[in-house]
Formats: structure tokens, sequence, C-alpha cells
């Protein structure tokens, strides 16, 4: 399929200093793709490029297979819904969102039923005359998203739209993009710098840093195969391994980890004989015993601290190799253990081992 | 129980879009306005020659061009220049300045004037400010500063004319003293440099009032409170927490007054008399006697004016405002 | 602690203010009470009372013509003080270009000129490029006085203006002429209208301006610094209260708009 997205070798320089370096990205139509970085990341820059506000240093910028870095925002056909929404103060609900109708050339009438339609959708038709300043903050955050739907456009580009939002109301709004998104089967790229936001989300997320793409992929591999310690600490939080590779065996690489050989996923790397060798460990995905299990891996321990944090308990765990690792246990894991002397292991699929 | 369906009906405001709606985007769309408007406004470089041509274009013409063909001129010897061609640039216009007590005496006291009218209505409009910003209710603030306004926008002739009805041998100032038995012929009022300071002042009150005004109601009241509560006495608190915070103010209000005041106009030639012939009616005279002297009628020009904003300038470094509103 | 001194300040600084009132005001009311004197020279005090010097001056044809002469100027004025203006403004919060401080001092240079050298240096440069005294040039020397405000005006409102009302007119399909006329204009508006107003009620009122460029017409300034000078009856006070009574009322108007506009 073609992409309906393309960034090409794409540079963007403020003088000296590169906000996005060598961005090479293709994005399958109709799908919610979220750009996730922390800010200064190249991400808003990245959608500023798309929507035509940002020309590129070098490089070139493909929709729908036609460059368009050379063409104003006007006459792109993607719209953004901006952060602070940026409705028009002086036109009402429906005038707002009848804005880019009425450059399209559509008689009135048309305009009219479109507006409506569009209101309807998100169950505002009865605020078509109300002014911006007189709406709520989640329903201004659904007229800036149907006003730069109403276009018609191929991509929607969405600039962190629900950071304005309280948590209660922005959890509610991800859902509601989500359906609005399978509903109209448009593409949207969305930018935020909130891992939950992204994962709850997303088809594909693309991950950012420094101007650079870390990794691409579903929220579901990026979770449980990172393959930079960038990554592995952005989405979630990991333990890290350091330790030297002894030897690869298909996709599973053994590791000397303070004297301890453990089993990891290479997780598409491949690490050389003796090479010094990082090893990613979710605190969710390690196990805890009270006795050394028979059929499984397991290392002797100590948890020298416990935090109490609702859901689940962290634990710090310092093993007799000299290693610490925290954890994260759910309360019916955590009745079963008694002492604080333990045994700690994992399956060595969840351990997975880091390109850099 | 609350009916929700009638409450929606009730806030449910209709959609109109209105006819012309349609036609913006057939006009934009059109061939026309795309290869005409359209096209300029794709370019950067067009759409920058836009913006500043005709801004440019109106500044030097019109803000600078005045004031440098007036200084040009104030170097010539004659004006027009003599069509045998001598047209040959001078220093005698603003050698004459010096020498002649005429010219000199009106451009003192001009500068003593401004300095002695601006002074008086820092003093007089400084209470009023602070009492408008600061001790009024901010519900009733808009309108005891509007009461204050209304004057303001009468014009300027006609409230020198005004300040005639007070002042002159048969106004209400003469005839209520005449008729309480404190005089029994009119005091003249009219025509001095008492008469002249007044209608000024009456003038260029509002200039100042603003400014200041704008100034004080900035100051945090908790600082005075809090001076109040370190133990200093209402004049420390004055003269150390609220003067101070209120330079800004101080310094645009007083440039404002002083520049106008400078080159007050019609108020001298109502209100003043034989005996308060300032600067201003010294250049004018230049400029519309049947024999015109332009040349010296610009230096004079030339010579008030940087005098004139020399002393701003140096009032404000002197003082040391951060910026000066206009507004 | 200070029981009986707690208050006098501030009931000074009342009787200041309530002072300083009557000082600005008396005067216009006096010369308001002359316009009805039933008599034919100013004096006080007041004994017979008539509406016709109101009568006489609303069919006098000089005040009728003079008051339409300079309303004429005002609006021409305004036209060319608010356009350029505005162009300045938005000159001046461009992005990306060099001298923005320097144009923008050097826009509001008319503001801090005294008004007799704006005329006189007006009056010289008209000569210069063969202007003659009389309409053209009065509108010209009024539209220098008012762009400073104008400016000043919009770039306030201007800098209040969120950055991305533009980029999302833009982003909805607007080239910058469309973006410019249909978002950046209306949030001018109240702004706009302020400044218009006021470059009305300076130009109505101006008198250095006129004195040294104007014609053999006369505004309305010119009218009554005539009578003034002449012999004085109480028409004047007529023509004058009637002045007063307009531009007070749209000074006031103006006001709350731009005070709407700052909110």
């Amino acid at each position: 399929m073609q992409p309906v997205v393309q960034f090409e070798n794409v540079n963007k320089y403020y003088g000296a200093l590169p906000a996005v370096d060598g961005l090479n990205l293709a994005i399958e139509p109709g799908q919610f793709v979220t750009l996730l970085g922390p800010s200064g990341c190249g991400k808003s820059t990245t959608l500023r490029m798309l929507g035509g506000f940002e020309q590129p240093s070098s490089g070139e910028i493909y929709l729908e297979g036609k460059a368009i870095s050379h063409l104003p925002p006007n006459r792109r056909n993607v719209n953004i819904v901006f952060q602070d929404y940026a409705l028009f103060p002086h036109l009402n609900v429906g005038r707002n969102i009848a804005f880019g109708l009425e450059l399209k050339g559509l008689s009135s009438d048309a305009i009219h039923k479109r507006t409506m339609e569009l209101l309807a959708l998100v169950k505002l038709e009865d605020f078509a005359g109300r002014m911006p300043d007189q709406l709520s903050g989640g329903q201004r955050q659904r007229v800036a998203l149907m006003r730069a739907l109403a276009p018609d456009p191929n991509v929607l580009l969405l600039d962190e739209p629900l950071s304005a939002l309280d948590a209660k109301l922005r959890q509610q709004m991800q859902i509601e993009l989500k359906t609005i998104q399978r509903t109209t089967g448009k593409t949207f790229i969305f930018v935020t710098h909130d891992q939950e936001e992204a994962l709850t989300m997303s088809d594909v997320i693309v991950v950012m840093n420094k101007g650079r793409i870390e990794q691409m992929g579903d929220p579901n591999e990026l979770y449980s195969r990172p393959r930079s310690r960038f990554v592995a600490n952005f989405i979630g939080q990991s333990n890290f391994l350091e330790g030297k590779a002894l030897s690869v065996d298909g996709t599973v690489a053994t590791i000397d980890w303070n004297g301890t050989a453990i089993r990891a996923d290479v997780n598409g790397t491949q690490p050389a004989k003796d090479s010094p060798t990082t090893v990613a460990l979710r605190p969710e995905a390690l196990y805890c015993l009270a006795e050394q299990p028979q059929d499984r891996f397991a290392l002797k321990g100590r948890i020298v601290q416990r935090v109490f944090k609702g859901a689940h308990t962290a634990l710090t765990v310092d093993l007799e190799n000299g290693a610490q690792l925290h954890l994260q246990l759910d309360p019916v894991a955590l009745s079963h253990i008694g002492t604080d002397e333990i045994w700690v292991g994992w399956r060595e699929r969840d351990a997975v081992v880091l390109a850099d | 129980m609350v009916d929700t369906t009638t409450i929606r009906t009730r806030t449910a405001e209709p959609l109109r879009v209105p006819r012309y709606a349609g036609w913006i985007g057939k006009t934009v769309g059109s061939g026309l306005y795309r290869h005409t408007i359209g096209r300029l406004a794709d370019s950067r470089p067009v759409r920058l020659a836009l913006l500043a041509g005709v801004p440019l274009f109106w500044i030097a013409a019109l803000h600078i061009g005045p004031i440098f063909q007036m200084g040009r001129i104030s170097f010539m010897a004659d004006y027009p220049p003599s069509p045998d061609g001598g047209s040959a640039y001078t220093l005698a216009n603003y050698k004459l300045f010096f020498s002649d007590q005429l010219y000199f005496v009106p451009f003192l006291r001009s500068l003593v004037f401004a300095a002695v009218v601006t002074l008086s209505t820092l003093v007089v409009v400084y209470p009023v400010a602070y009492y408008v910003a600061k001790i009024v209710q901010p519900k009733n603030r808009v309108r005891a500063l509007l009461l204050l306004l209304i004057p303001f926008w009468a014009g300027e002739l006609i409230r020198t004319f005004s300040v005639i009805m007070l002042l002159a041998n048969r106004g209400a100032v003469n005839v209520a003293l005449r008729e309480l038995g404190f005089i029994d012929r009119p005091i003249p009022m009219l025509y001095t440099s008492f008469s002249l300071s007044f209608g000024v002042i009456y003038l260029l009150a509002l200039y100042m009032l603003l400014p200041l005004y704008s100034a004080i109601e900035k100051i945090p009241t908790q600082l005075v409170h809090a001076a109040a509560d370190l133990g200093a006495s209402p004049f420390q608190r004055f003269r150390r927490v609220i003067l101070p915070l209120s330079k800004d103010g101080i310094v645009s209000g007083c440039s404002l007054v002083y520049l106008t005041s400078v080159g007050v106009f019609a108020a001298p030639l109502l209100l003043g008399g034989p005996n308060t012939v300032i600067f201003p009616e010294v250049i004018a005279t230049l400029f519309h006697s049947s024999n015109d002297k332009w040349p010296e009628g610009a230096a004079f020009s030339m010579l008030l004016l940087a005098v004139s904003l020399t002393t701003v300038g140096l009032f404000m470094r002197v003082i040391g405002g951060r910026s000066v509103r206009l507004m | 602690m200070r029981p009986y001194f707690a208050d006098l300040p501030k009931t000074a600084l009342g009787a200041a203010y309530w002072l300083f009132a009557v000082y600005l005001l008396l005067p216009l009311a006096l010369m308001t009470a002359m316009s009805f004197k039933d008599a034919s020279f100013i004096a006080f005090p007041i004994t017979d009372w008539t509406l016709n010097w109101y009568a006489q001056v609303l069919q006098d044809k000089q005040f009728i013509e003079a008051s339409l002469y300079s309303i004429g100027i005002a609006l021409a004025t305004t036209a060319a003080a608010t356009v350029i203006g505005v162009w300045i403004a938005l000159l001046v919060t461009t992005e990306g270009i060099w001298g923005k401080a320097i144009i923008f001092a050097l826009a509001c240079l008319p503001a801090v000129v005294p008004g007799l050298i704006n005329a006189i240096s007006m009056r010289i440069f008209i000569r210069t490029v063969d202007i003659p005294t009389g309409t053209t040039a009065i509108i010209l020397s009024h539209s220098v006085h008012a762009v400073p405000f104008v400016v000043i005006m919009v770039l306030t409102r201007l800098r209040s203006m969120p950055a991305n009302l533009v980029d999302a007119a833009r982003d909805l399909g607007a080239d910058p002429f469309v973006a410019f006329l249909r978002v950046t204009i209306p949030y001018l508006m109240p702004a706009l209208l302020g400044g218009m107003i006021f470059c009305v009620l300076t130009s109505i009122d101006d008198f250095v301006r006129t004195f040294f460029l104007g014609g053999y017409k006369p505004t309305l300034p010119m009218l009554i610094f005539a009578k003034v000078q002449g012999g004085m009856s109480p028409e004047i006070n007529a023509m004058a209260t009637i002045v007063l009574i307009v531009t007070a009322a749209v000074g006031l108007y103006a006001e709350r708009l731009t005070r709407r506009s700052r909110n």
C-alpha cells in the first residue's frame, strides 16, 4: 500500500541546531499514529513541517505520493487541531466549523448541512450558535476537532490537543478521539509527550529523541520489545542488566551478569562474544517466590524496600550476586511472600537485549 | 425534577450560515483570483514587499520628510532660493536668534513657562490620580475617571473659550467677587500670564492624569500595607514606596505635558497678552507675515524642537523611567 | 492608634478629586449656561433666558458648512490613518524583519514633536512637493498626527492575539490575505473602532495644523476662533455647546469601546 505520508531524509535546523535530523518515516493510511517523545525531541517540528508552517532545511515530504514541501499550508490537504484549539473568538461554533468549508466554494446550504453533520458527530448540535468562550474545555476540544475534519483532509494532525484538559476528561477524550478516528477512517497523526496517552490510542507509535526516530511499532511491541535504553525508560520503567555476552543461540543470548549466567531475547540485535551488553527487564515481568523453584530460573535476594502504590507494591531487592532489581507485585502475588528472603526470576522472552 | 428537554431547546441556538459564505470560496477558488492575488499571496518576498512598501514610504515621506526639509531650509539664505543661483547655505538664521532679544526672550519664556506648567500640572493632578486609582472602589473607578474625561473630548478651542467665561472682567469669578462685596472693580485676569497658565493647565491636565493613573493603579496595595507594617509613616510610605513606583507615569505624563505646552498655539492667541508672547507666536509670525521669512522660522522651529526633545530626553535619563507610553 | 487622623489623607484626597472635577467642569458649565442668555453680549450675571441662539446657530449657513467640512476632513483623515496605522502595526509585528524598533520609533515620531512644529514642517513640506494649502494638506497633516495613536492601539491589541489563530485560518485553506481579512481584522475590530473615533475627534478638534495648512474655507475650529476674536455674543456659546455635547458623547462611546477591547 502506498504510504499516505512519507518523510524522506528530512532535516530541519534552527541555526546550527538540528530540530529534526535525517527523518525517514512512512505512514500507512487509516492509522492512528502517535509521535511520542520528550519536549524538544522534534515531534512538534515534524508536525508543523507536515502542516506547512515550517519548511524542511533539506529532504522532501510526500503526501499521497506528491512532494509538498514547497506548498503553503492553505494548499495542503492536511488539517491541524492546535494545542490550545485556536478557535476563532469572533465566530460562533458553527461558523468556526464552517470556516474551512466556506473556503472550498460550497453553497451555503451545503455548508450548513455538513456543519450540522459534524456537530451531530460530537453531539453539539444545540451549541451551533454559541461563541467559543461560552464552551467548556472539552466542548472546545470537540469543536476544534470537527473544524479540522470539516474540509475532509487526507490526514488530521493533532498537536498535544489534550494537554489542557484535566485527567478525567482527558481519558474520556482519548476514547472519543479513537472512536472518531475509527468511524471516519482517516489517518490521525497525534503528537504527545504522554506515554500513557500514546499507548491507549495508537495503532503505531513513533518514539522520537533528539530529532531522530528511536523506534517505531505498535504499542505492544514497543512496550515489550524496546530497542534502546531511551525507549525502555521513556515508555514505562525498566531494570537495566549490564553484562557481557557469552554466546548466542538462535534468538536467545546468554549473558554474564555479575557472575550469573542469564538468558535473554536477542531482540533483533547480534551481540558479539565478550561485548558489553545491556538487557532490559520490566519490573512487572519479574516473579517473586518464597522458596527456590525447581522448574524455573530464579536468583536469591532480599527485599530492602517496599513502597505501597495502591494497585501494586514496588519492591527493591538486593540479589546475592550484588545487583539490585526493582519489582512491581500485585497484592495476590505479594500475599505469598512471608519473609524478606526471596527468590526472583523472569521468563527469558521478557528479558530483551538492547541495541545500545 | 428538572425537565432536561426544555432546557435543551431553550439554550439551543440554531446555526445561520449567511448567503455570502458560499461566495468567499467561489471568489478565492476562481481562476481570476488564483492567478492574481492568490499568486502574490503565495510568495513570501512579494508579501514582505507589500507589507513593507507603503508603511516605509509613508514614514519616510511624511514623518521624516517634513522635519528633514525644515532642517534644510533653516540653513538657506533665501527660500525659495533666489533665481540667480545664490542658494548658499548659511548659519545666519541661527545667529539671528542669539543676536536679537526679540527672539531670545520669548524662547526662554516658552521654556520656563512649559516647565512651570508641567510642574504645576503634576502637583495638581497627582493627588487626583492617586485618589481615583487607589481609594475609589474598583467598581466606581471607571466612572470617576470618565467624569474627568468629559472635558477632554470638548476640544482645545472650546475649552480655551470656556476659560474666558471664568476669567473675563465680566466673567464668573469677577462678578461673584463683586456680588459678595470683596471688590469694587474687576481684577484683570484675562490676557495675563496667570490666565495663560490657568488655561494651559486646564488644557493639558488630562495628559498628566491618564499616565499617572495607570502607573499608580499598577502599584500593588500590599506593598503600601507592607511598608506601613514595617513602621513607615504615611509620608515615608509616599516618599519611599508610592512615588518611586509611579515613576513611569510621572515621566510619561511630564514628557507629554512639556512637549505639548512648548508648542501650545491657540491658547496664547486667546488668553495671552502683549507681555506673555511666547515662542510659538514668534515663529508663527515669521510664516504668516506678508514678506515671509521661512528660513528664519525654520531655524527657530529646529531650535525649539531640539531643545524641547533634549530637555525631555535629559529628564527621562535623570529620572530613569523605563518606558514612556504615549497613551 | 491614630483614630482622629486615620481618615484625614483619604478625606483630603477626596476633596482634591472633587475640586479638580469642579475645575474641569465649571468653565464648560458656565459656557453652556451663557448660551441661554437673552442678551447680545457675553457677561455675567444671566438674568433672562432664551433658546434663540440655538435656533440661530442651527440656521447659520457658515456653521453648517464648516461642520460638514470638518466632518469630511475627519472621515478622510480617519480612513487614511487607520489604513496606514494598521499597515505599520502589521509590519512591526512581522517575524524576521530587520530594524523593527527603529520603524516603530519613527512611526511614533509625530506624537512627540510639538504640534506647532508638526504644522510648520508640514507647511514647508507641501510647498516642496507642490501641494497647495487646503483640504489635501489638512488631511495629510491630520493623518500624520493620528497614525501613531492608531499604531499603538492596534499593536496593543495585536500583541494579545494568539499567534496560532492566523495559522489555524491558513491551515483551513485561507491564503494570507483571506486570513488577514477574516481573522485578523475582526480580532482588531474593537481597537480599530476606538482608534477611528479617536482619529475623528482629534481631527475635528485640531486648530494649529489647520491654521497653517488651511485654505480659505474654514473648518469648525477656525470658524469658532474667528468668532471669538471678532465680537463675542452668546451665539458662540451655543455653537460651542452643540459641538461639546456631540464630541463628548462620541468620545465617551469610544472610551467604552476601547475599554471593552482591553478586557
